[in-house]
């Protein structure tokens, strides 16, 4: 039914997502507890991958390629071919999976959810990911501020190995795999897949240079993948009904179910499941409430804070998936969307996304260790009324300086914002300048 | 001597700072280690369950200072200089004392624009420090912290790195700082969907003490 209503990519545009079956977090109650679970057909994906011939491991990877399943980690790479990067199994060398489930990037929470209220998804994610790719162990990072909701899965997975769905043996088969749930302890950084394997490392973590990547090196030297919680939370989907089914939810070319993160100045916040490729003012207005107290939007953040920043006046038709953002000038990110009203201030929005990437710079690299730096107390000075217009061009320079020019991505991530919302917002930046004896640029 | 050693660059101090913990403190029980051999067993290295050990020893000495960062090395039998820079790295392991309660009230991004900082200075000014300080009677310090991922609940904080607190408000920070001196933790809240507000009454878990949903944040009235 859903593929009738989801299979092209005008979807988003019509109401068809109103009804809307959801997938990942189904309205089940006490989904959470392994029997409940269970009882609705849970791990009968992974019972088929491991005990039926036509799912050998090379077949399922197929599948993920068929699906057209793209990393909901912020990225949004295709997970099959990622999958396929893994080189083949060699006697004594262990492979691993890390599960990214730091959820740091700001305004993102729908991690969070997925791991509280259907946790046995993500467990059966991984496990059929391991099938796939023929892993050892899987390492599943979880910030360490999320302390209750480790908890709670360390119960859920303690029940797992309890049944033999997890461990040695796994369901009375010869596949045996480990999962293992890693606190972390505060640091945004740990959610850049290389500094998380430094992180389960037990290092202090700092991102490693790639290449190599971590299908050649990761863990330990040793062959590993790096996906989102809810990345894996879909191979249970694409198992049981199918990648065709899946490629025909929501935007062809980013297609399946997706949690929305929707937070800022809306009536109604919170992670919303629909298919990709919604329309964003659906998303607002219909999905979120609309803007808070009948105020008239004045700019979103699609998809977290490194993500640019668009205007009301931008969003037009413009739907969540890779391409349409990309042509309104945005990403997708991790789909958690910030909105503004007419009443916020870009200039200080700007000076404490700015204050948060300084904050959580590594220092590896000089251009973002003193880049963030600098940046934030350009912003702070315009801010304060002490800047000047030619202090605006300063910035954009130092983004040219801090762009690709560094070890992992935390540099352009501080850098985009900064130079989108200038550029999109220069007025009221001018506005707070002091004029200038330079020329303008 | 040389330049360099007339001018050090360094100050260096002359003797290690005065120990926190004594002697008879500084062990971990037999269940401790225990736990901490189980935490070995499920890496390859054993560096690799330095995070977990720092976890449980903070749990236990309420902070790390460097002899508690020393034990967690020893036990585990690797560098001390490694086990230190890993601590210095995370700022959820706290390297000095802090109240008895930290409130780490989000402020980043959502938090930001729904009145994170109305409540960062309201906290402020009902226990008369600053953010980064601690109450004189030890029980709370304020801290400003980045995103905790419950932008859809905001403004909230975190207590001690435990329990979260959604949908604040100044009349629900006077509850909690009440509780709190009457030595009552919040319990865990779950966050419902407004899907399931729509589909399942609210609730999906029977085994929460707890519910609430994301409402219609405030307007910020300080925009920091
Ligand atoms: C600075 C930085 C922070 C990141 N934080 C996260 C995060 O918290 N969670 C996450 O899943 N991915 C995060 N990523 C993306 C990961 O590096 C990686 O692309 C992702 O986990 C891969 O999973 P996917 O292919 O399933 O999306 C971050 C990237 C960067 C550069
Ligand atoms: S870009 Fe920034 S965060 Fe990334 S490795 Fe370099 S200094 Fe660290
Ligand atoms: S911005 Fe405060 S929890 Fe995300």
């Amino acid at each position: 039914m859903e593929m009738a209503l989801f299979g092209n990519n005008e979807s988003g545009k019509t109401d068809a997502w109103r009804s809307y079956e959801r997938a990942l977090l189904p309205p089940v109650r006490d989904l959470h507890r392994f029997d409940t679970y269970v009882g609705h057909g849970g791990y009968e994906a992974l019972r088929a991958v491991l005990t039926r011939e036509e799912w050998a491991p090379g077949k399922v990877i197929e599948a993920a390629k068929a699906s057209g399943l793209r990393g909901r980690g912020g990225a949004g790479f295709p997970t099959g071919l990622k999958w396929s990067f893994m080189p083949p199994v060699e006697p004594g060398k262990p492979r691993y999976i890390a599960c990214n489930g730091d959820e740091s990037e700001p305004g993102t929470f729908k991690d969070r959810q997925l791991m509280e209220y259907n946790p046995h998804l993500v467990f059966e994610g991984i496990l059929i990911a391991a099938w796939a790719m023929q892993i050892d162990a899987t390492y599943l990072y979880v910030r360490g501020e999320y302390a209750d909701w480790i908890r709670h899965m360390e119960r859920e997975l303690a029940t797992l190995y309890d049944k033999g769905y997890a461990g040695k043996r796994i369901l009375g088969t010869d596949f045996s795999s480990d999962i293992v749930i890693h606190k972390g302890a505060g640091a945004y950084i740990c959610g850049e897949e290389t500094s998380l394997l430094e992180s389960v490392e037990g290092k202090r973590a700092y991102p490693r240079i790639k290449p190599p990547f971590p299908a050649q090196k990761g863990l330990w030297g040793c062959p590993t993948t790096v996906n989102n919680v809810e990345t894996l939370a879909c191979a249970p989907l694409i198992i049981n009904r199918g990648a065709e089914w899946f490629a025909g939810v929501g935007a062809e070319k980013h297609p399946g179910p997706v949690l929305y993160g929707i937070s800022g100045h809306v009536e109604r916040p919170g992670v919303y499941e629909y298919p990709t490729g919604m329309l964003i003012t659906d998303l607002i207005d219909k999905v979120a409430g609309g803007v808070r107290g009948g105020k008239k939007l004045k700019a979103i953040v699609p998809g977290g804070a490194s993500v640019p920043v668009l205007r009301a006046d931008m969003i037009e038709g413009v739907t969540m998936d890779a391409e349409s953002l990309r042509k309104a000038g945005s990403m997708m990110g991790t789909a958690g969307m910030l909105a503004m009203d007419e009443d916020t201030d870009m200039v200080k929005f700007l000076r404490r996304v700015t204050r948060f990437y300084h904050h959580e710079s590594c220092g590896q690299c000089t251009p973002c260790r003193e880049g963030t730096g600098w940046i934030e107390n350009l912003v702070t000075r315009i801010d304060e009324g002490q800047g000047t217009l030619r202090d605006l061009d300063i910035l954009l320079e130092l983004c040219d300086q801090m762009e690709g020019r560094t070890v992992c991505a935390l540099a352009d991530a501080a850098a985009w914002p900064v130079r989108n919302t200038i550029q999109r917002f220069r007025e009221e930046f001018e506005a707070k300048c002091r004029q200038s004896i330079y020329a303008v640029a | 001597m040389s330049d360099f050693i007339k001018h050090p660059v360094v100050s260096l101090p002359d003797r290690a700072p005065e120990p926190v913990f004594s002697k008879e403190e500084l062990v971990f029980t037999e269940a401790e280690k225990e736990q901490i051999e189980a935490f070995r067993a499920q890496y390859p290295t054993p560096e690799s369950a330095v995070m977990k050990t720092f976890w449980l020893a903070q749990e236990k000495f309420g902070f790390l200072p460097p002899e508690v960062i020393r034990l967690a090395a020893d036990t585990l039998g690797i560098p001390f200089s490694l086990a230190y820079g890993v601590a210095t790295f995370y700022t959820q392991y706290y390297k000095a004392q802090k109240g008895k309660y930290v409130l780490d009230v989000c402020t980043c991004f959502s938090c930001q624009l729904c009145g994170g900082y109305d409540m960062l200075r309201y906290l402020e000014e009902k226990l008369d420090i600053r953010e980064g300080e601690t109450t004189e009677d030890g029980l709370f310090t304020i801290q400003g912290a980045e995103c905790l991922g419950a932008c859809g609940t905001a403004p909230m904080l975190q207590v001690t790195n435990g329990p979260y607190v959604h949908n604040l408000s100044r009349e629900k920070l006077d509850a909690l700082i009440d509780a709190l001196k009457a030595g009552k933790k919040p319990p865990f809240v779950s966050v419902t969907l407004p899907q399931d507000e729509d589909d399942l009454g609210g609730n999906r878990r029977s085994d929460a003490e707890a519910t609430e949903v994301g409402q219609t944040p405030p307007a910020a009235e300080t925009f920091e």
